[in-house]
């Protein structure tokens, strides 16, 4: 069976690696800080009995737009990095 | 929202415990073992559209995996009611009779297990969590209830120093390590804990710390710090006139003696150091050089790495300046004018010369040879050493030519592999697996500090431009602090130049 890129990252522990790394940038920037900003105000508004649901569907589109390119683009440049090493790891087996 | 889970989630509790919750945990939600990954990998997947994403959840009761952005976990809990899904991203339970996600402080408890698991089964360290009180720090914070607000025109965190005769070389260097930023946050985090309080430097820095923060502006009397340097580095004891790059080193090996003896286990090890030591200093201020001899005969190669806490830098012409680098370089030049000339000079290959034949590993014969010194592991904190006083059996002078030096560096043509690169061959394989993470780590960094010595070689004075608060500068000249403009710092002379790496990597052993 083939294994698609996600699987790849998954087995070999990278997906959770990276993943630690994306939730530290983050917290770095202070983008966990706004979208936690932006979550309190919606609850303030529509009352603390709001859905998880009705929640993500007003912070999502607005919490990505705040995501820095430059996290984006590290992340992007370290899933590309980690693919590779682990393609020349198949090479050499 | 409460943390007791809900009607429906303690009754599935009552009824099978928490095992189900914890399985399902520790081989999809995060992973501890590499078999759990394996599964994890394969069988991730939703059982009605095979997406791997779109929120996968796991049924808690029976094993069946569904989204929920396109509504199969849903599908799967109205036609089988099967009521609790376990959402496969943060490990968090959906309870669908109450329409919700619900919280239940024991299982909370599971997840914070299993994930300090992963990150050992990973060596990755510890996991980011968000800071949580312990009961102590509650009280702390119920004791003392007023709050200091940093705001942008905020003074915190400047102090002048008294001279206590000639200490302005303490004082300047006493200035740029309180204003290094993660010495700062080391210190002011309370992680130095010590079992000898009184006689500890490392203990006197810290509350140094405490000083500048306190709000308070009068200047401070450093006599307890002097005092403590002039026992524990004696050639530095007396009032005279010192040099601070000398004072500079001396107190960080001071520094790292003292963390040394009674060191513990740091929980964030920032990066690998040549030193294996995990202290504080060395995870901030310490680099490892290469050095590559080269065999002119064979062209074989001998490499060393040395760490380095700072580094010094000619400023003389080329051609047989003083200092023990005075070998002739390929290419004759006149004297360096910015400080990447001076780095470009310090990376260069220098021939060895005819007069310092050096045995060659590969060959083994005595054969002229030439040198390279390259960045092999950069520190967090670069320092820079301007050699402006020169000292020959001729005459002692100082050299005080205009230096430039950018606000913001960038490392990455100094590195090894870049070097190596491009001027003599190395191996092939020793060039890829140092460029496989290498490549693409960031490297710049930025001016955080800058010491100025000015007046002559016999009598002189230190002073320094220190950053706070990310971008404004001040002036601390002894008990006198003065706002700066950027232009100040960059047109000044400079003696010691202090960089701050930009972005910092994670963990000993991260793959990342």
């Amino acid at each position: 069976m083939k294994t698609s890129p996600h699987q790849t990252l998954v087995k070999a522990g990278d997906r959770d690696g990276l993943k630690e790394l994306l939730r530290r940038r983050l917290v770095e920037c202070g983008w966990r800080d706004e979208v936690k900003l932006i979550c309190k105000e919606i609850i303030k508004e529509n009352g603390q009995d709001i859905t998880y649901d009705a929640l993500l569907a007003m912070v999502t589109s607005r919490a990505r737009s705040r995501v820095p390119d430059v996290v984006k683009k590290e992340l992007l440049q370290k899933i590309k990095n980690q693919l590779l090493a682990q393609e020349e790891k198949l090479k050499l087996t | 929202m409460s943390d007791h889970g809900c009607i429906h989630l303690n009754n599935f509790k009552a009824a099978k415990g928490i095992q189900p919750y914890k399985v399902i945990h520790s081989f999809f939600v995060t992973s501890t073992s590499n078999e759990a990954r394996v599964r994890k990998a394969v069988s991730c997947l939703c059982h009605t559209c095979k997406s791997y994403k779109d929120r996968l959840h796991s049924c808690l009761h029976c094993i069946f995996f569904g989204c929920y952005v396109k509504g199969h976990i849903q599908e799967h809990a109205k036609t089988k009611k099967h009521f609790l899904a376990v959402d496969l991203c943060y490990g968090n339970i959906l309870c669908f009779q109450c329409g919700d996600y619900v919280y239940d402080r024991e299982l909370l408890v599971v997840a914070k297990a299993q994930w300090s698991e992963t990150a050992k089964s990973l060596s990755l360290g510890e996991f980011y969590r968000t800071w949580e009180p312990s009961l102590y720090e509650v009280e702390l914070l119920k004791k003392n209830p007023r709050r200091r607000r940093v705001v942008e025109n905020s003074t915190i965190g400047l102090r002048g120093l008294i001279n206590l005769g000639s200490t302005c070389f303490m004082n300047c260097i006493v200035q740029a390590l309180i204003h290094t930023p993660l010495l700062r946050d080391y210190f002011l985090a309370d992680r130095h804990h010590c079992p000898q309080p009184n006689r500890c430097l490392v203990c006197e820095v810290s509350s140094l710390f405490q000083e500048f923060y306190s709000g308070n502006k009068a200047p401070l009397i450093l006599h307890k710090l002097l005092h403590l340097i002039w026992t524990h580095a004696r050639h530095l004891a007396g009032y005279e006139q010192q040099d601070a790059h000398e004072f500079f080193i001396a107190t960080l090996d001071v520094l790292h003696r003292h963390c040394e003896q009674y060191s513990q286990v740091a929980p964030l090890i920032v990066k690998d150091n040549p030193h294996h030591c995990n202290c504080i200093i060395d995870q901030i201020f310490t680099g490892g050089l290469q050095s590559d001899v080269v065999c002119q005969a064979c062209n074989g190669v001998s490499t060393t790495i040395d760490p380095f806490w700072d580094i010094s830098l000619d400023l003389g012409p080329t051609a047989g300046s003083g200092g023990p680098s005075s070998g002739l370089s390929k290419e004759g030049g006149g004297a360096p004018t910015s400080l990447l000339d001076c780095l470009e000079r310090f990376t260069r290959a220098e021939h060895l010369g005819s007069s310092a034949k050096i045995k060659c590993n590969n060959c083994q014969t005595y054969q002229e040879s030439t040198k390279q010194l390259t960045m092999k592991q950069l520190p967090i904190v670069a320092s820079f050493h301007l050699k402006r006083f020169e000292h020959s059996s001729i005459q002692d002078k100082k050299i005080s030519t205009f230096i430039s030096f950018p606000e913001q560096l960038d490392m990455t043509p100094f590195m090894s592999h870049r070097r190596n690169g491009n001027n003599n061959s190395a191996a092939p394989n020793g060039l890829h697996k140092n460029g496989e993470d290498a490549a693409f780590s960031d490297n710049r960094y930025s001016l955080f500090a800058v010491i100025n010595h000015e007046g002559s070689l016999e009598t002189g004075h230190y002073t320094a431009f220190i950053r706070q608060q990310r971008d404004q500068w001040f002036k601390c000249d002894d008990h006198l602090i003065t706002r700066a403009r950027l232009k100040d710092v960059l047109t000044s002379e400079g003696y010691l130049l202090f960089y701050h790496k930009q972005i910092l990597e994670y963990g000993r052993n991260s793959k990342v």
